[in-house]
């Protein structure tokens, strides 16, 4: 569904993304690790559109920019991106309308489940950063995306949404789709994941697949710090 | 105390050192200051033979003043005014300094603040001194007045909000009257326009300097004073009782029963989001309380969507689609329509659009361009950009609108001029906005103040074909129509160069980079 070939990202003299290649299959979650500054929302800003970059990037296999790939694409930026003055039903309509989508009451599903149905007349401006985290969640998802780019899913979300993403996010997979999350909170992705990429300095020094059948010796955790602080991994008994 | 004096001077110190180390910032003081001194003694020898009323320009004072205080008293009421910072909020109250300390300190680096931005009116020194032979003592009287309004009305807004911010119903008593004050005031001043049928102008300036003006706090007594400085009144009371009254705030919220530290907090923490808000491109610059209103688009598919979906907005924005920005831009401009007719349409239609550079940076595009709605939605760049103009158009008319109808009608202008003023005005929104995206495409990355020179240098740019074009075929070669033919002519030329410029963007909203 995704793949990156080469793709290098520089602001001015700046390396943000040296030489990146990876791809993101159907049914698959894959996992953007690192610490802060390690290049990772610079990658999917760049994966999202919104950055120029060298190298190639393809999103069902046509070129990121194309409106064909942004059909494909759902990006949830780490700052919710809503409008002050609008409602949370209105949020829903305009991006029903902007990707010219009949009202298939998919949307009211989506408030049902973020638990803002009751909110449907509130404006942006009036819900706290936690509720329009949530409704940048249902704006994202409401053109039925195929690729779906999390930006640190989890900040500011309450512990029923943290655990209805978490839901979501395998209901997605089961779907057929892709997803790509970055994060630097290794605790969030455990249970979920199936291959993550440890970004450091704007590359990837390490990839694991999540297979419980090749008997991997190291936690997520351990990998992570050994790759990033240089520590030994501690030896598994 | 030594922590609060080390405070200060750290402050001091470390923004002087920012200043040296950033070129671009220091240009930008450089300019600023060159650009008073140009204005300064440039104008001091272009003082016309002919000096207008002195009373006018206390009377000019007066309503600045108070309008200030009032402004900044009104906010007070709505979300609390405050002197404090999130960071002594969360550094200063829970350290063991005393609390009337940490006011003192508050208040002192508040007076530092608005003291620059009093700066500001120091430009208007040239206009002042060449109508009024206004000297350098009466200007920085002028800007010292409005630092003081400024800062009396945060602090009296912090004590008022802090005895009333558990008492709706006492606020609700204070907004009344400070309503009823405001409009007895207004009666006052157009009852002294109506009784002098023969000069009304000398009429209104009369009430407007009168003793009901004067007395009324803080921005009368100010007002007072700058009469005095200007030889029309004696200086010092004015000054003296702004002293009592600072005194009486001051101790009335040192002595407050209960804990104003809370109420400080409320008030800090909404600044703090507005700051966090607009450091993310979140902010619209919308109006305390909303009506909701109508609900939902309704119309829009595709890249009409952010059309409607603006249109929606701009209903719940403001009153008369407008900001309050270009509302007061409006009033300046029909002010001086009011009290310097013989200036022209010209004159006043140039000051128009100066003001307008201004207004366009704070339109709802530029904030439109923090999202990534703009750049994700899968609909060409060239149509979601004019959508996006498109939906400029209504509040750009609207301010076209209020501003020259009621001007063109006190200059004896008929219906034809109003059309022509309003096209003109138009082309000259959609030419400012074009440059504002140039400017966004090209050096959106640079530091804020060489953002706004560039701006302002690249707007000045592009009205100079439309203005030769003008001034060639109505003032050289004295085409039938005059000053309002020269508009015509310079609206005319302004649509291609921004059609032409808008075309050249076209791409701009494929990512983000060409943007911010």
């Amino acid at each position: 569904m995704l793949t990156l070939e080469h793709v290098t990202k520089y602001y001015g003299r700046t390396l943000a993304n040296d030489d990146i290649s990876f791809r993101v299959e159907a049914r698959q979650i894959a996992i953007l690790l690192g610490p802060n500054g390690a290049g990772k929302s610079t990658l999917i800003k760049c994966i999202s559109g919104l950055l120029r970059y060298t190298g190639t990037i393809t999103i069902g296999g046509f070129w990121n920019k194309t409106d064909e790939a942004k059909r494909l694409l759902a990006y949830f930026p780490e700052t919710p991106a809503v409008y002050d003055l609008l409602t949370v039903a209105e949020h829903l309509e305009f991006i029903r309308r902007a990707y010219r989508l009949e009202d298939d009451g998919y949307g009211d599903e989506l408030l049902d489940r973020f638990e803002l149905a009751d909110k449907r007349d509130k404006l942006g401006r009036e819900l706290s950063k936690g509720m329009q985290q949530k409704l940048s969640i249902c704006c994202g998802l409401v053109h039925r995306p195929k690729l779906l780019i999390f930006d640190e899913p989890m900040i500011g979300l309450d512990p029923h949404a943290i655990k209805e993403l978490k839901l979501l996010f395998q209901e997605q997979k089961a779907e057929g789709n892709a997803l790509l999350l970055s994060t630097h909170m290794i605790d969030s992705v455990e249970d979920y994941w199936d291959v993550t990429h440890i970004m450091k300095d704007g590359r990837f020094v390490a990839t694991q697949h999540n297979d419980p059948e090749a008997g991997s010796t190291h936690s997520l955790e351990d990998l992570f710090f050994s790759v990033t602080e240089g520590s030994q991994p501690p030896c598994t008994l | 105390m030594y922590a609060l004096s080390y405070l200060l001077a750290a402050r001091l110190k470390n923004t002087v050192r920012d200043l040296l180390r950033h070129p671009g910032r220091l240009l930008y003081v450089v300019i600023l200051v060159l650009l008073f001194l140009f204005a300064a003694v440039g104008s001091s020898g272009l003082a016309s033979d002919h000096v207008r009323d002195l009373h006018e320009l206390a009377a000019m004072g007066n309503g600045l003043f108070l309008l200030v205080f009032l402004l900044g008293l009104w906010n007070g009421f709505a979300k609390g005014g405050s002197v404090f910072s999130m960071a002594d909020v969360n550094l200063l109250f829970p350290s063991p300094i005393r609390r009337t300390q940490a006011l003192f300190y508050a208040l002192l680096r508040q007076m530092s603040t608005t003291l620059l931005v009093g700066l500001v009116l120091l430009y208007q020194y040239g206009w002042l001194h060449s109508s009024y032979h206004i000297s350098a003592l009466g200007m920085a009287a002028m800007c010292l007045g409005y630092v003081l309004a400024l800062f009396l009305g945060q602090v009296t807004a912090m004590t008022l909000y802090t005895y009333t911010s558990n008492r709706p119903g006492a606020q609700k008593v204070l907004q009344s009257v400070l309503i009823l004050c405001l409009l007895a005031l207004a009666g006052w001043v157009c009852l002294g326009g109506w009784q002098s049928p023969q000069d009304r102008l000398a009429g209104l300036v009369n009430a407007a300097n009168g003793w009901p003006v004067k007395l009324f706090p803080v921005g009368g007594w100010l007002g007072w004073s700058f009469a005095g400085v200007l030889g029309l009144d004696r200086w010092w009371p004015g000054l003296a009782l702004c002293a009592v009254w600072l005194a009486v705030m001051v101790v009335l919220l040192v002595r407050f029963p209960g804990d104003w530290y809370e109420d400080v907090l409320r008030t800090a923490e909404l600044a703090q989001s507005a700051i966090a808000a607009k450091k993310e491109g979140n902010l619209d610059a919308a109006p305390g309380k909303i009506r909701l209103g109508k609900t939902g688009l309704g119309k829009g598919w595709g890249a009409s969507a952010f059309y409607y979906k603006q249109k929606r907005e701009d209903t719940r924005g403001g009153w008369l689609l407008l900001s309050p920005a270009s509302l007061a831009f409006a009033g300046v401009v029909i002010v001086l329509a009011v009290l310097w007719r013989s200036a022209g349409l010209l004159t006043l239609f140039g000051l128009s659009v100066y003001l307008q550079i201004f207004s366009t940076g704070q339109n709802r595009l530029s904030r439109e361009l923090g999202k990534p709605f703009l750049y994700l939605v899968p609909e060409p760049a060239f149509a979601k950009l004019l959508q996006c103009l498109r939906a400029l158009l209504p509040s750009a008319g609207m301010e076209a609108v209020v501003t020259f109808v009621p001007v063109c009608l006190l200059l004896g202008l008929g219906p034809g001029s109003i059309l022509d003023c309003v096209f003109s005005r138009l082309t000259y929104a959609l030419l400012f906005q074009s440059g504002d995206l140039l400017v966004e495409r090209f050096w959106s990355g640079a530091n804020k103040t060489l953002l706004m020179v560039l701006y302002l240098v690249i707007l000045l740019l592009l009205t100079l074909p439309g203005v030769i074009v003008g001034t060639l075929l109505f003032g050289y070669f004295r085409l039938p129509g005059g000053a309002v033919g020269g508009l015509i002519a310079a609206g005319i030329v302004n649509l291609p160069v921004a059609l032409l410029l808008l075309y050249s963007l076209r791409n701009m909203l494929e990512d983000t980079e060409y943007t911010r």
